[in-house]
Formats: structure tokens, C-alpha cells, sequence
């Protein structure tokens, strides 16, 4: 990797960490960002790299069970899901790793280099890899996937997260191993942006957008069956390109089985207890419950991670009476932050204050808890023109147990403050159905490891003014909108957290959510599952695990 | 068979009512207590009627009040069953759940109108299967195969698909499962009264009637409906607890009544969360008090039906 | 009896039309709207209008009904001019084609103002030919063509007009075209000639993942069933025999209180029981790519809550069958008439006491069905149950509709069996 040619900021970076004004983990993060190997970032910055794992120990075989949930998938770049993208990324893979460290690693790539503004991105693939179907990996490939994500008809959260930045015509391909991107503007989160779960790398000879139907991907695996609602089973391929600690290429397991269990933990806690499978993946379900019924049991390792997931409180600004920004505030007001996390999340987590910046996000600017007012929510909402209070509906999903919990605490205390809260529920996948179309609902919102990477992707207007895909609030505030864009061409964090000190401050005076908690996730797993570790974003990376028991 | 050889008088005062409605009860009386299982019976029943009626007298708590420094503990001095994942208090949702059951129908947030959810639907069910099975038995004939077939066909189709479909549809409320209780226990019911039916209009009192030139409207409701009331009213009794579990089930599937509501069946399928990590009240409690109302209720209505034949 | 079990016969068609009728008229009055479930919300008007034609949901109700009841490829083949065929392809995926004289099939698509004919060699390989010879005129000078698209559905394709359309391929999103498809017709053979379409909510036919979910419940059931009777019948006889005994006590009450019961309730307290307090039984049901007979210790918990609950049933029948027997006069004149108690009881009573109990449990199939899919939901079983709620659920028509008619066809079905049987067992009754 490019050790010797740094990126002309790393100086200006190390310099930083020296000086105390960015901690050695974002350090780390910003130099592998800019290019720069872990190993030697690591070295940069005095951290020892860990010591390579003993190979005499790694068992090979067997057939690693996880309960999960096997959703319809067609086109990967349509994911809105973690489970589908769990499955399949075994079979297919991203051009980058972030791992549970947040450090970004270049995966599918060599390497990547950025110019000094940012603005130009030079991709190097990894020569030597092949598609399941013997298809070599070229630049064609990527350029082709680029091209789907911002293809505006196949409508992925991809385009979102990149039209910002990239347009198809800024997708250069070099040669047959190199592709460079011309930014519109300054960009530091592209290698991150690569790792994002719908970002799988599709076969362009062969995708036909149905990747069940032709499921070519460069991944350790080849899928054997995919079943939605029941299975997904996996077998291991012998041509994968990355190689075992043992010489030989990965990865240790004969196979991987997916099974559906529903959305409900209940089966999923006694299924793991029994031994029946080896791992939970919580994907986009499962909360507190895993963790109260699974921490004490001697034979299941829980692996806890804080994360940026956030159930987001969140009201259309479109629609009466959430247009009024002083009803926005009574709601907000009507939190009782500490309670919700007691009760609805057992304390598992951290608490929020209304903007959707998660503390451990590098930029993040310390702002105070707000308290539970409800005097002067009901006073707001007497200079809104309900002196009587007002009927509002909520809807929620049924299937996060916590979210049902936080919706009942909030009626309950909103109530003094005049809101009569009717909280609807439906089933998660109803909820997905309209979840940017109920005018006040709860939103899960997924990990993502840098603060302008969430707010690209739901609080702001694309080019021509309107409310991006997964701007589910309409929330479209012109001050807001250049302030994040010029975030997110800003390296020094420093300076990066100013911009964000005002972007909180102005999500907490009139933006369109409430965030009363982040929550911990945890990944739960067998005693006898090796090196499996848990990703903040609930992403499920088994490349090097094994196992101790033989499985039947 | 509680009154079978009355027929009806006209003209009646209404102290003459009220003192044959007080012989009625004490007949009843007499005759529940006439048996142990009936006694047993009804003071289960009694308990949660009583229960449900008295809620706010007998726990200091509202079924919403979060105690949100106790949630998810045992029964205490200060929670006799404990308190849910929220701090609530379990005996009071107990309570208001009872309420629900047997004493009102929240209709919608505003509108809660007397007689539990259950009863409503039998209610339904009992007025929609009445008619059926009097016009179909007294009537006869063409009218009789038709009806009687198309009960056939509803019968047929299993229960649980019919709440499935109808509740899963239709979105769940109370107003929903209250008709897919009627929908499932109409079938049951006219068959019940058309049998009845049959028998009745042999009787001299009906002939009379008809000889008078009554209507057959008037014969139907007037003569023979009363004279079958007491099968009615014992089948209307275990068809409560059809009702009770079915909105038990219902409850437990998500497809009860919404959240904070106190429903029984709801109340398990979030406690039941909270068993695999220790916590087994907020999923027990609620399920005893489904399966105790539901014996109860059996209990009665055998101990009712052994004690009318041995009385015939 | 051959006229009796044809009118039941009669009465199982019948139920089967108005239950498919009523889950039909249903699934039209709810609200929800399946275009959003499947599209999510950012679709415009327009294009949720392109997305109902083609899936054919804009035709009125009754055409819909007639299309899931008996098939839309008569149709199909009517506007096309030409046979039409369904084959399975290697893979597993349906396709349909339409036959040409010279016996090759074709299917067409759009090429900018271009038809291109695919014609499918027996070989399988297919070759791309154009075909603009069958574009129609119109009166305005507009051309169409009714032909086959490569997702199996009848489309009307037009050139020369100004009107313009929205496609949806799946996966690859929407297009705005001009001209092009105007109109379809989704093929497919109807519930009648046995193709219960594709299910919405995965996309798949809805028959292949129905059948294991069939397999699995149909396991469960049967083995509920085996254990239940011989025991709930052999507990019930000796229960009647000895009547007001403090056996006959115990076993009719505590058989009633198991018996009301509710499934959920049961099935908890025997996983807090069996599975966490004992530790002895997984409280859970996961079978991966085994079927479920080869994991019988995860069977246990599911079947043991089954026969709690409809133990009690059974057993209360058969003991008020059986106290009713021992109580009428034939048996009392046999045994006045010095015959041995084994041999009245075995010889006579017995065999009238189950004559009862036998239909009735035939008729409780139908309650059973219900306590299938609470057990289900609770051991994350995957069977029949499950499908049926999470498809009520989705608003997925076809997968609900097939769910339903296997549903109401195990419960009029076994009411036959009862009904055969009763003649079997009572030859005093004759049908008519």
C-alpha cells in the first residue's frame, strides 16, 4: 500500500494527534481513509499491530448455523436491510472493510489514493480475484455497480448517499484495474461509503437485476439455496483469494447456514442456548432481550459494542401540525431521556439529545441533555393554538420491542403536556412499507461511522431542492444543507467539529427528530465460534472464524 | 328448559315482572348452587366480574402509571403481582384487562361503550344466530336448506383462519375482533336455535298462536324464542369463553388491542420477552387470569346444564 | 352412501368457493395497498398505476377473482393469436412461451421502435430474429401488437403514439419509454388447474414453499393426533366406567382445566418449565435443510402442548359417551343376564361409548388447526401457521388464498372421515 508516497495531510494529521487535538483512533480512522495501510497508521501513531494469530490452532471445517431472517432480495443496491446484505456478503463482497474498530481497510481494492482537495479518487483493484462463476474482477465490474447505485431508477440508498458528491459522468475507468472518481466537491468518506451494505460489487456480465438468479459475487462462498422466510445455505468455494493463517485460502468453514426465525428473539434466545445454532444475527431486530436472557449463560460469549444505532423519533415537516416547529419542541420536550433508556433499553446504551450525531462520532460537539419539561411543552403548544392539547398518531413497528416501549413512555408522559399520543402498531415490515409517509413515527436508523455520512443521508435536499430518498421528515433547511456539505469536505476534525457544533445546535432548535438514546448491540455467539467480533453496524464478518466443535 | 311449560301472558304489570324476575334469579341461584361445580364455577366468575366492575376500588394504581424505577419485579407489599417491563403495576392491568373483557368496548380513544369486548361479540353472534336458526327452523323449506347449507360452509372453515384473515385484514381493534367473534360464533348458535326451534313449534302454545292469527314474526319472537332461552343462555356461556381466548389468542399473535391497553393476551406476548431472562410474571399472571375465567365459565355452564337435565 | 359423500363433497366445493370469495372480498375492502408494500414509498402516482397494470391488479375485482380461480393464459392466448406453453426450466423458474406453427415457441421484446422475436430452439438456445412484420395498424396510424414478454405476461406494445409509459423491471428499477408496453396480462394457469401463482411478499411460486410448510404442520398434527387419541380414549373409558370415582373426578376437571387452557399460556409455561428450569428440551424448533421427523427431541415441547390441550378435550367426551353407555338398559340387561364385566364392557359398551367421541374429535380438527398456529408462533415452528399469519399479514392474496383452501380442505375433509367412520362403527345408520 502506499507507504511511501503518503497523502500529503497525513503529516498534517500526525501533527494533530501530537498535539493532542485528535485521539489515535481517529487518527487511524482519517490516515487509512487517506490511503494509508493500517499497519503502518498503526505505526504512525506507536500502537504495536497485533500479533498474527497461531495458525496450529484454527480448526478447519464444519458448518457455522445462524438464526436470522431470510427477507425477498432482488438488487442488492436496493437493500434496506442488514440481513440480506449478512447473507450475501459472503457471497459477494465490498470494495473496502470498515472494521469494529471503525478503521476503514481497502478489501476488493488494493489501494485507494486522494488528491489533495479531495476531489479525485484513484481506485486500485486487487489483481488475481474472480467472480464464483470463474468471471475475472475488473474495473468494468465497478464501474458497472457505481452506475447501479446511482442509477436514480433502480433507486438504492446508495444514490443518496454519493449523488452529493459523484455524478455517473464523474466514474472514470483508468484501465482494466484502475477507476477514478472526480468529486463534485471535496469528499473524505468515499472508502467508507464503499462498505455501506447495499455497496456489493456485481458480476456486470452476468447481473441481470435479480442477484438470486444469478448470484456471481467474488466472495469465500457460493449461495446453494436462498429461500426467503425460510433459508439461506453457503457453501464454501477453494479458489477464494484471501489465504488462512494456515497458507490455505479461506475460509475455515465448509459452509454457512442461514435459518429464518422470525422476527420475534424468543425463538432465536432458546434456538442459541440449545446449541442449535451458533450465532444470532440480530440483523435489524433484536434488542435488550438477547443481552438480559443471554449474559449469564456459561456456553454463549455476548460481545457487546456501543453503536450509533438510534430509534428516531421523527415528524414530517410537511404535514400539520409537525410544520409548526414550536409542536416539533413541545414533543421534544416530553422526552424523559433517562427513563426511556431505563426502560425501554435497560440502560444498554447512551443518551441523545435530538440530533443525529452519535458522541462517538469523531466530529461529534458536547452538547447538553435536555430535560423533561412538559410545563413548558404545554406553554408551546398554547402559542401553537392548542391550548387543549392535540390528538396525534404514532406509529410504530411492533417487532422492536424497545421502540413499542419508548412509544408508550412517551404518551404517557406527553400526556401532561396535552399530547393525546394513539399509538399504532404494525408489523416491521408495514412499517417499512410507509416509513417515510406516517407523519409521526419511529424510525430504526443503522450505525454509520462518520457524522456527515447520516446526515447526507437523511437531512438533506439534493440538487434541485428536494428532500432526498431517505429524508423521511422533509426536513429541508438551507442553512443545514450547506453546512453539512461543506463538513464534509473538511479533514481536520477540529475544524469539522465547529461546523458540527452549529449543525447540532440547529437540529436541536428546529429540526424535524427527537433522539432520546443510542443503543449497545450485541453479537452472541457459541463458546465454540472463534474470532467472530461484533460490528457496530450489525454487520456479521466471518471471514476468518472457525469452530471449535465439529457440527453434524 | 328453565321455564319451558310458561307460556306468555299479556298484559302483565310491572311489578308482576319485577317479582317473576325475582323468582327467575333465585330459581337460578338455587340451581347453581345445586351444584359444586356450577358454585365453584360462578364464584370465579363472580371474582373477575366483580373485579372488573370495582378495578378502580381495588388497586390504588392506574393500568398506565410507570413506576419507572420498578420495572420487571416480583410481588411485593407494594405490587401484590409485581410489575411489567414498564413498572406497571400487573394487578391493575389485570383489572382493566378484566375490564376490557367483560365490562366495556373501547370502540375508539373517546367512545368506550358498556359490556366487555367478549360479550359484545357474543352478543352479536347470539342476535345474528337467533334469527337465522328461529327464521330457518319455523319457516322450513327452501329458506331452511339454504341458510342451513351456508352455515355448513362457514362452519367448515377453521376458526383461527377466520380471525387470521378477518383481524390480520382488517387491522386490529376492538370493534374488529368483536365481529370476528360474532362471524365465528353465528354458525353455532342458529343451529342451536334452529333445533330448538323445531321442537318448540309443536307445542299447543305455538298452535294456538297460529290459530289466533298471530304473525309469524310474533310467533317466532314472542312464543318460541323465550321458551328456548335456557340452552341458549348456557351455550351463550361457553361461547364467552371461546370469545375470552379467542381475544387471548389474538392478543398473543399482535393482533390485539394497541399499546398501553391492558389486554390479557398483548400483556403475555410482551411478558413473554422477559421469561427467557427471568422475568416470567408479566407473561404468567395474565395467562392464569385468561385460563381461570375460561374455567370458570365452564364450570358454570356444565355444572348449570347437569343440574337443568337432572331438574327435567 | 356414495350419494351422501358426494353431496359432502358438494359442500367442500362450496365452502371452498365462498371462503375463497370471502378471503378475496377481504383482502379488497382492508386497507393497505400492495404496490407500496412491494415498491416502498417513493413511488409516484403514475408509476404505482404501471406497477398495478402490470402485475394485472387494475382489472376489476371479478376479473381478478376469475384469473387466480381458472388462469389467464386463454386470454392471453386469445389476444396473442397464438397457443401458449409453460415449461420449467432447468433452474426451477416458469416461463411461458407462444407457439408458432412451425412448432418453435417465441416470446418478443421492445427494441427502441424495434420487435424482436426470441426464438426458443428445442435445444433450449435462443436466437434473436426482428419481427416488425407483426405490428397492426391502427385507424390513426398507429401500430400495436399483443405478444409475450420474457416475464411472463401478455403485453400490448404500440408505437407512433405520443402516450407515454412507466416500467418496472424488477430489479433494475423504472423507466420512462415512449410508447412501448401498454398494457399486460400476467400469465398464469389459476388455483382450479392447480398453479396458486406468486406470492408478492418473496416473489417465488407460491406452491414450492407452501408444500414444506404443509409437510411440516401435517408432522406436528400427526403425531399430536397419535398420542392424543389412544390415550385421551383409554383414560376417558376408565374415567366413565368409574363414575364419581376419585379417579373419574380428578382426570374430567383437571382434563377440562388443560383444555381451556390457551395454547400460548401452555406452550410458556412448558419452555419455562422443560427447556430453561430443566433444562431438558430445546424451546425452540430450527431444523435448517432437515425435515422435522429427524429431530424428534425439538418435536417434543410443540407436540406435549397439543396433547395437553386437546387431552382434556377428548377425554371429556368419551367419558360422557362412556357414562351415557353404561347407564342404558342393554347394559344393564347384560348384566343382569350374568355376563362377564369384561366381556360387557369390551364386547358392548366400548364400541357404542366411541361412537360419539370419534366424530366429534373429527369436528375438533378445526380447533385443532387454530392451537397449530399459536404452537407454531411459539416454537418458531415452520409450518402451515406461520406462513398463513405472516401472509394475512403482508396482504399477499395468492399465498393467503392457497394457505386458506388447504386449511378449509383439512377441516371439511376429516368431518367426511368422521362421517364414513360413524357409518363404520354405527350400521344402524343409513345415509341417504
Amino acid at each position: 500500500m502506499a507507504d511511501k508516497k503518503h497523502h500529503p495531510l497525513i503529516p498534517e494529521l500526525k501533527a494533530q494527534m501530537e498535539r493532542g487535538g485528535l485521539s489515535r483512533r481517529d487518527f487511524l480512522r482519517y490516515a487509512t481513509l487517506l490511503g494509508l495501510s493500517a499497519t503502518a497508521a498503526g505505526r504512525m501513531a506507536g500502537l504495536v499491530s497485533p500479533r498474527e494469530v497461531w495458525a496450529g490452532s484454527i480448526r478447519r471445517g464444519g458448518v457455522l448455523k445462524v438464526s436470522s431472517q431470510v427477507h425477498k432480495v432482488t438488487h442488492p443496491a436496493q437493500f434496506s436491510w442488514i440481513a440480506p446484505a449478512n447473507q450475501l456478503r459472503h457471497v459477494a463482497e465490498y470494495l473496502t472493510l470498515t472494521d469494529s474498530d471503525n478503521i476503514t481497510h481497502p478489501y476488493l481494492l488494493e489501494k485507494w489514493e486522494a488528491s489533495e482537495d479531495l476531489k479525485t479518487w484513484t481506485l486500485h483493484l486487487r489483481k488475481g480475484v474472480t467472480f464464483n462463476n470463474g468471471d475475472p474482477f475488473t474495473a468494468d465490474d465497478v464501474v458497472f455497480t457505481l452506475d447501479q447505485w446511482l442509477n436514480k431508477d433502480v433507486a438504492s440508498s446508495m444514490l443518496g448517499l454519493l449523488s452529493g458528491y459523484l455524478d455517473p459522468t464523474g466514474i472514470e475507468k483508468v484501465n482494466d484495474h484502475q477507476v477514478r472518481l472526480h468529486l463534485k466537491r471535496p469528499e473524505i468518506a468515499v472508502p467508507e461509503h464503499l462498505f455501506h451494505y447495499p455497496a456489493l460489487v456485481l458480476n456486470h456480465r452476468t447481473f441481470e437485476g435479480d442477484f438470486i438468479k444469478n448470484p456471481h459475487g467474488t466472495g469465500p462462498y457460493t449461495l446453494v439455496e436462498y429461500r426467503e422466510g425460510e433459508r439461506c445455505v453457503l457453501k464454501a468455494r477453494s479458489d477464494y483469494w484471501q489465504k488462512g493463517a494456515d497458507g490455505k485460502p479461506l475460509p475455515y468453514l465448509d459452509g454457512m447456514e442461514f435459518i429464518d426465525m422470525g422476527g420475534e428473539m424468543a425463538p432465536h434466545i432458546a434456538a442459541i442456548k440449545t446449541g442449535e445454532v451458533d450465532v444470532i444475527d440480530p440483523g435489524d431486530m433484536g434488542g435488550t432481550d438477547i443481552f438480559l436472557a443471554l449474559k449469564d449463560d456459561p456456553n454463549i460469549t455476548v460481545l457487546p459494542v456501543t453503536t450509533g444505532q438510534v430509534r428516531v423519533l421523527r415528524m414530517r415537516v410537511d404535514i400539520k401540525p409537525w410544520t409548526d416547529n414550536r409542536v416539533r419542541q413541545a414533543l421534544k420536550l416530553c422526552q424523559n431521556r433517562e427513563k426511556i433508556l431505563a426502560l425501554a433499553y435497560h440502560n444498554q446504551g447512551l443518551l441523545g439529545q435530538d440530533f443525529h450525531v452519535y458522541p462517538k462520532h469523531p466530529e461529534y460537539c458536547e452538547k447538553p441533555i435536555p430535560k423533561y419539561d412538559p410545563d413548558k411543552a404545554r406553554e408551546l403548544l398554547k402559542q401553537a393554538g392548542y391550548p387543549n392539547g392535540l390528538d396525534v398518531n404514532l406509529a410504530v413497528g411492533s417487532d422492536w420491542s424497545d421502540v413499542v416501549r419508548y412509544a408508550e413512555i412517551l404518551k404517557e408522559d406527553a400526556a401532561p403536556a396535552g399530547f393525546r399520543i394513539h399509538i399504532q402498531t404494525m408489523p416491521a415490515s408495514q412499517y417499512w412499507e410507509k416509513w417515510t409517509e406516517v407523519d409521526l413515527g419511529i424510525t430504526p436508523w443503522t450505525h454509520r461511522p462518520l457524522g456527515t455520512m447520516v446526515l447526507n443521508l437523511g437531512y438533506v435536499a439534493d440538487d434541485e431542492g428536494k428532500p432526498v430518498p431517505w429524508n423521511e421528515t422533509r426536513w429541508v433547511d438551507k442553512e443545514f444543507c450547506d453546512l453539512v456539505a461543506k463538513a464534509s469536505g473538511i479533514l481536520d476534525v477540529e475544524e469539522r467539529r465547529k461546523v458540527f457544533c452549529v449543525l447540532e445546535e440547529i437540529m436541536m432548535e428546529r429540526g424535524p427528530v427527537g433522539i432520546s438514546y443510542w443503543r449497545n448491540v450485541w453479537t452472541s455467539a457459541r463458546k465454540w465460534v472463534h474470532n467472530l467480533k461484533a460490528h457496530p453496524t450489525n454487520y456479521l464478518l466471518t471471514h476468518e472464524v472457525w469452530l471449535s466443535k465439529r457440527t453434524s | 328448559m328453565l321455564q319451558v311449560a310458561e307460556g306468555t301472558s299479556q298484559g302483565k304489570t310491572s311489578r308482576r315482572t319485577g317479582r317473576r324476575l325475582f323468582l327467575g334469579i333465585r330459581r337460578t341461584f338455587s340451581l347453581i348452587f345445586a351444584s359444586r361445580t356450577a358454585t365453584v364455577g360462578f364464584f370465579i366468575v363472580a371474582f373477575w366480574v366483580s373485579a372488573a366492575v370495582f378495578a378502580p376500588l381495588l388497586t390504588p394504581y392506574s393500568p398506565t402509571y410507570q413506576d419507572w424505577k420498578a420495572p420487571n419485579q416480583g410481588p411485593s407489599a407494594a405490587h401484590p403481582l409485581g410489575t411489567d417491563e414498564l413498572g406497571r403495576d400487573l394487578w391493575a392491568r389485570l383489572l382493566y384487562g378484566a375490564r376490557i373483557v367483560l365490562v366495556v368496548l373501547p370502540v375508539s380513544q373517546d367512545l368506550w361503550l358498556p359490556g366487555g369486548t367478549a360479550l359484545w361479540g357474543v352478543a352479536a353472534s347470539l342476535a345474528l344466530g337467533a334469527f337465522l336458526g328461529l327464521v330457518s327452523g319455523y319457516k322450513g323449506g327452501w329458506i331452511d336448506e339454504v341458510v342451513m347449507r351456508l352455515l355448513d360452509a362457514m362452519m367448515a372453515v377453521p376458526v383461527i383462519l377466520l380471525y387470521l384473515i378477518f383481524v390480520a385484514a382488517m387491522g386490529a381493534s376492538a370493534v374488529n375482533v368483536v365481529l370476528a367473534i360474532a362471524i365465528v360464533g353465528t354458525p353455532g348458535i342458529a343451529r342451536l336455535v334452529r333445533g330448538l326451534t323445531l321442537d318448540i313449534r309443536t307445542r299447543d302454545y305455538v298452535r294456538a298462536a297460529e290459530t289466533r292469527g298471530e304473525s309469524p314474526w310474533y310467533v317466532m319472537f314472542v312464543e318460541i324464542l323465550p321458551n328456548a332461552k335456557g340452552p341458549i343462555i348456557i351455550d351463550a356461556m361457553l361461547r364467552v369463553g371461546y370469545a375470552i381466548f379467542a381475544m387471548g389468542t389474538l392478543g398473543f399473535l399482535g393482533l390485539g388491542l394497541p399499546p398501553p391497553s391492558p389486554d390479557w393476551g398483548s400483556m403475555v406476548a410482551k411478558g413473554r420477552e422477559f421469561i427467557l431472562a427471568g422475568s416470567p410474571w408479566a407473561a404468567l399472571w395474565p395467562s392464569v387470569a385468561i385460563a381461570s375465567l375460561v374455567v370458570g365459565l365452564n364450570l358454570l355452564a356444565d355444572g348449570l346444564r347437569e343440574e337443568a337435565m337432572r331438574y327435567q | 352412501m356414495l350419494v351422501f359423500i358426494l353431496r359432502r363433497m358438494l359442500l367442500l366445493l362450496l365452502t371452498m368457493l365462498l371462503v375463497s370469495v370471502a378471503v378475496f372480498l377481504i383482502t379488497e375492502a382492508s386497507p393497505g395497498n400492495v404496490a407500496r408494500n412491494v415498491l416502498g414509498s417513493f413511488v409516484t402516482p403514475e408509476q404505482e398505476a404501471s406497477f398495478l397494470n402490470q402485475l394485472g391488479l387494475d382489472d376489476p375485482a371479478p376479473v381478478r377473482y376469475l384469473h387466480w380461480l381458472v388462469g389467464s393464459d386463454w386470454r392471453g392466448s386469445r389476444l396473442v393469436g397464438l397457443p401458449l406453453k409453460r415449461l420449467v426450466t432447468e433452474k426451477g423458474f416458469v416461463e411461458w412461451w407462444a407457439r408458432l406453427p412451425d412448432g418453435n415457441l417465441v416470446r418478443w421484446k421492445l427494441d427502441g421502435d424495434n420487435l424482436i422475436a426470441q426464438i426458443r430452439r428445442p435445444d433450449g438456445a435462443v436466437e434473436e430474429v426482428p419481427d416488425n412484420g407483426r405490428w397492426r395498424k391502427r385507424a390513426d396510424g398507429s401500430s400495436y401488437f399483443w405478444g409475450l414478454d420474457a416475464h411472463n405476461r401478455a403485453v400490448l406494445w404500440e408505437k407512433g403514439t405520443k402516450r407515454k409509459a412507466w416500467v418496472f423491471v424488477v430489479g433494475s428499477g423504472w423507466k420512462e419509454v415512449s410508447g412501448g408496453a401498454m398494457d399486460y396480462l400476467p400469465l398464469k394457469k389459476g388455483f382450479l388447474r392447480g398453479d396458486p401463482g406468486v406470492s408478492l411478499r418473496t416473489g417465488r411460486p407460491v406452491a414450492k414453499s407452501l408444500f414444506i410448510r404443509l409437510r411440516n404442520s401435517l408432522v406436528l398434527a400427526g403425531i399430536a393426533f397419535a398420542v392424543v387419541m389412544p390415550l385421551a380414549l383409554a383414560l376417558g373409558i376408565a374415567a366413565g366406567l368409574r363414575e364419581g370415582s376419585a379417579l373419574d373426578r380428578s382426570l374430567s376437571v383437571g382434563g377440562m382445566v388443560f383444555s381451556v387452557i390457551p395454547e400460548f399460556a401452555m406452550g410458556i409455561f412448558l419452555i419455562l418449565i422443560f427447556a430453561l428450569w430443566l433444562g431438558w428440551l430445546p424451546g425452540a424448533t430450527v431444523f435448517g435443510e432437515k425435515a422435522p421427523w429427524q429431530r424428534p427431541d425439538m418435536l417434543v415441547l410443540p407436540v406435549l402442548t397439543l396433547t395437553l390441550i386437546e387431552l382434556g378435550y377428548v377425554l371429556r367426551i368419551t367419558r360422557a359417551s362412556m357414562v351415557e353407555v353404561m347407564r342404558s338398559p342393554y347394559i344393564r340387561t347384560a348384566f343382569i343376564k350374568g355376563l362377564p364385566y369384561r366381556r360387557v364392557i369390551f364386547k358392548h359398551a366400548v364400541r357404542n361409548a366411541l361412537i360419539a367421541p370419534i366424530t366429534v374429535i373429527m369436528l375438533h380438527v378445526n380447533w385443532l388447526l387454530g392451537g397449530i398456529v399459536v404452537v407454531e408462533v411459539v416454537f418458531g415452528y415452520p409450518g402451515l401457521g406461520k406462513y398463513l399469519l405472516d401472509s394475512a399479514l403482508y396482504k399477499d392474496i395468492n399465498a393467503l388464498e392457497a394457505g386458506a383452501m388447504i386449511m378449509v380442505v383439512a377441516a371439511v375433509g376429516t368431518q367426511l372421515v368422521a362421517d364414513i367412520l360413524y357409518t363404520f362403527l354405527n350400521p344402524r345408520i343409513r345415509y341417504r
